[in-house]
């Protein structure tokens, strides 16, 4: 914790177990806001554990999440979502037998608009307005992200690139506080990866944190401010990149010299 | 008390053939990951084959056999034909459900066509009614129970001590990985559907008898009660099964024993929507996941 | 010859709402509920019992009150709603897949037993009768007119679900709806109440099934166990999916060729002497064929669902270059 930058999201001793395996054990770092916290470790760290136990998709057996001044633990995946905070996952989930505009479209969720009434009544005058406005919005983002051509596709056909694109285009129209990314570069070609640091570099500068889980170490190295090292459901050393090549800890952890070719992918 | 045990006497009749249902059941989930919906007219075309067989030569062993082969043949014919298509296609596991319902239609109806959609009657003199220990039985129900008991353990033998029973419990654990291994997973899947065809037919034959009548749909209906000591004891796990097949058999004798009858399959399914409910995984959880737990 | 077209317009459009209903609940959250037809079972003995008054003895069944035709049929609807939000609150909650299937098939069947065995509930297996013409007396339609009129109101009941549902299917609700199908925990991830959303759909798919039922109820007079097979629930999935699921247009389309095509063609049939099971038999085995064939083949039907297709940028394009 080098930062005096406010945070944007707080881990105090998170622990999870899981019959007799510790997956996370008294978990605790910040993620400084505004700028991009990588979260890195061997396999089997506990990263996407922490993860899931963040964002809502498990309970946690204790600890605290804290994230825009509230606990987050207890709470249901989509009321933290609601809150501000979005997460992907290891392989893209986008919805397949949809557009990638409606993809798009969808990403912000509107509670006076999605109801079941707002259905069958249809939109009030303002809401309609919004629609067009957001329709536009969407349009654009999908420009920025090259995928304007697809925009009628069924997203389900996509290349896993383009797939991992719609869900940073998702990113971009719901607009969250924090966004924590799983394995980004997962399956996809490594030529992808300078299109996706540029949307990680938009998301900063459209006023989201980033937190991305990475086994690819350069892209860690090309994004991030603060790197956060998980080691068998802990965190073992924490600070910029640079710093952490020549930290024993983590050197131990990832069983001799940290790597600094691109490992496969998953 | 007498009556209880009685009763329990009864159960445990109903708890053999159900926990052979059952167990088959279990072996075609284990290797191939399909709930099988069209598994009870494995039984029906059992009894059938045991009738047409029983008819022709007088012979209620020759009768059994016939049902057992008869039921292999047609699990086979199931897995060949629908189930491992699907599954080469990498078809999700709720669709290959939704078409084994629609094979059970299939089967059911093509046994009207053939047989009558009318009651056939299944009469094996059963002798009268023994007293054995607290227990009243017929010779026919400790036959019953006894070739329940061997063929159990027979398939225990089986899967826990030949090369097969390994190659079965690699491929249901992961087949992928078995397959890697030098496996054919395919041939495993097929030769274990046989297997679990052949316990069902042999259920087929001895519910038929134990009832004494049967319908092209009665395989369904004794299903229905399969499935719940299926997921009772968990899904793919095959000895936990039988274990929940004796408690669901039990169960449901005393259930129909103070109640009325006709609510069998009524009460078969709060339990099952008990069960699920409370413990998804089955009523014996455990983290690995084998046919053997 | 016209008798014969009516009738099977008028089954033709009470199935066509049927399906409907079950297209919310499968086509668009994507859940194998295997309890639907009960929901339109309930809501044919519910318009019963509030229609046909006390019969006398030794028929046994609940109410049996004689209500406004309209207001029997509201709360019909509304007794399927409640059934539905009992089960779908249980079943909805955690479970999915096979289990979420096996959970409703266990409900229908309980229920199922209760209606045939529990005599004072809807006068058991031998069911309930005598809803006569409805509606006639205050509309003065005469006995042979009225299966015009019932034709009629089939055919506008219809009309108005398909309607209804096209608004939904094309509102922000529809589409949240469907990426819950596509990919839950993405949704959940997004702000969608994966729960909320389901039960919501769950409860309205049922309602339209229970009119559905009490259409069917008022065309066939009566309901007992034996119009509850659990083959007719196989024939509205086998509609559902061979027109296209998610597709309300497929959906009609399907419950065009498979209730109406193929129960039409196997009536024509003639009788082969020896065998008088074959028609009978013969129907189900072409509808488990064609699920079958169909899941294996083109699982997303005939029709396949429609998206939102985006053309307003293209023309700004063009109209730059000019």
């Amino acid at each position: 914790m080098t930062t005096d930058a406010p945070a944007a999201l707080e881990v105090r001793g998170l622990s999870k177990h899981f019959g007799g395996v510790r997956a996370v054990e008294n978990c605790s770092f910040t993620a400084p806001k505004g700028k991009v916290t990588g979260l890195i470790g061997p396999n089997g760290a506990g990263k996407s554990t922490a993860i899931d136990l963040i964002s809502g998709f498990k309970l946690p057996d204790a600890g605290t999440v804290i994230f825009g001044g509230r606990a987050l633990e207890g709470l249901p995946p989509h009321r933290i979502s609601r809150l501000g905070l979005i997460r992907t996952f290891q392989t893209p989930r986008e919805w397949r037998g949809l557009t990638v505009l409606e993809n798009v479209v969808l990403a912000r969720w509107d509670e006076g608009r999605e109801t079941f009434w707002r259905g069958v009544l249809g939109l009030r005058q303002a809401q309609r307005e919004a629609t067009v406005g957001e329709l536009a919005e969407a349009r654009e983002i999908l420009e920025e992200f090259g995928l304007m051509a697809l925009r009628n596709e069924r997203a389900g056909n996509l290349s896993g690139g383009q797939k991992r694109l719609v869900e940073f285009a998702r990113i971009r129209m719901a607009q969250p506080q924090l966004v924590i990314l799983d394995e980004p570069m997962g399956g996809v070609n490594p030529v992808l990866g300078e299109r996706m640091a540029l949307a990680i570099e938009g998301f900063i500068a459209t006023g989201t944190s980033v937190i991305v889980v990475e086994h690819n170490l350069p892209f860690i190295e090309r994004v991030t401010d603060h790197v956060v090292v998980m080691s068998q459901g802990s965190v073992i050393a924490s600070g910029p990149f640079a710093s952490l090549r020549s930290n024993q800890a983590v050197i131990d952890a990832y069983l001799g010299e940290m790597p600094t070719y691109e490992q496969p992918s998953a | 008390m007498h009556q209880a045990l009685l009763i329990l006497g009864f159960g445990l009749v109903t708890a053999a053939i159900l926990s052979l249902s059952a167990v088959a059941f279990t072996l075609e989930y284990a290797v191939t990951n399909v709930a099988n919906l069209s598994h009870g007219e494995i039984l029906t075309i059992g009894a059938y084959a045991a009738l047409v067989v029983h008819e022709r030569t007088g012979s209620a062993v020759a009768a059994a056999l016939a049902a057992a082969v008869a039921g292999g043949l047609i699990a086979l014919a199931m897995h060949a034909a629908v189930v491992d298509r699907f599954i080469r296609r990498g078809t999700p596991t709720l669709v290959i459900f939704i078409a084994t319902l629609g094979l059970s239609f299939v089967i059911q109806n093509v046994l009207v066509i053939i047989f009558g959609a009318a009651n056939r009657a299944y009469t094996i003199p059963s002798g009268a009614p023994f007293q054995l220990g607290p227990f009243l039985w017929t010779a026919l129900d400790i036959e019953i129970i006894v070739s329940a008991l061997a063929i159990t353990a027979l398939l225990f033998v089986i899967i826990s001590y030949t090369k097969f029973g390994k190659a079965l419990r690699a491929v249901s654990q992961n087949r992928e990985l078995a397959r890697v291994s030098g496996i054919n997973a395919n041939l495993v899947a097929s030769a274990t559907w046989f297997l679990a065809g052949l316990v069902a037919g042999y259920a087929g034959f001895i519910l038929a008898e134990s009832i004494g009548t049967f319908t092209p749909s009665f395989g369904f209906s004794f299903f229905l009660i399969t499935l719940t000591a299926a997921v009772a004891g968990g899904l793919g796990r095959a000895f936990s099964t039988m274990v929940g097949a004796v408690i669901v058999g039990i169960a449901l004798e005393f259930f129909g024993g103070y109640v009325s009858p006709g609510y069998n399959l009524a009460f078969a399914f709060g339990i099952l929507a008990l069960v699920i409910l409370i413990r998804p995984r089955g009523l014996f959880v455990n983290a690995r996941r084998s046919v053997f737990e | 010859m016209t008798q014969y077209l009516v009738s099977v317009l008028t089954e033709g459009a009470i199935f066509g709402i049927m399906a409907l209903g079950l297209n919310v609940i499968w086509g668009w959250s994507g859940d194998f509920d295997l309890a639907y037809y009960g929901y339109v079972a309930l809501g044919a003995y519910m318009t019963l019992v509030l229609t046909i008054g006390r019969h006398p003895a030794p028929e046994r069944y609940i109410l049996g009150l004689t209500l406004p035709y309209p207001v029997a049929v509201l709360l019909a609807v509304v007794a399927a709603m409640a059934m539905a939000l009992v089960i779908g609150l249980i079943a909805l909650r955690h479970l999915r897949g096979i289990y979420f299937s096996i959970v409703t098939l266990g409900a229908v069947y309980v229920l199922y037993t209760l209606a045939g065995q529990f005599v004072p509930l809807f006068n058991g297996y031998q069911g309930l009768s005598g809803l006569v013409n409805p509606m006639a007396d205050v509309l003065g339609i005469d006995f042979n007119s009225y299966q015009y009129f019932l034709l009629g109101l089939a055919i506008a009941v219809f009309l108005l679900v398909y309607l209804f549902l096209s608004r939904v299917s094309s509102s922000r609700f529809g589409l949240a709806l469907r990426s819950l199908r596509e990919d839950e925990r993405a949704a959940a991830a997004f702000g969608r109440d994966i729960y909320r959303l389901k039960l919501k759909a769950y409860v309205l798919g049922a309602a339209i099934g229970g009119l559905g039922g009490a259409l069917f109820a008022t065309y066939v007079t009566a309901f007992n166990t034996s119009a509850w097979a659990p083959l007719e629930t196989i024939v509205l999935y086998a509609a559902v999916l061979v027109g296209g699921r998610g597709n309300i247009r497929g959906v009609v389309l399907g419950v065009f060729i498979v209730i109406v095509l193929i129960e039409e063609s196997t009536r024509f049939l003639p009788e082969i002497p020896g065998h008088p099971n074959i028609v009978l038999a013969l129907r189900p085995i072409v509808i488990g064929l064609a699920l079958i064939l169909f899941l294996r083949f083109r699982p997303q039907g005939l029709l396949p669902e429609r998206r939102y297709i985006d053309r307003i940028q293209e023309k700004t394009k063009q109209e730059l270059a000019t």
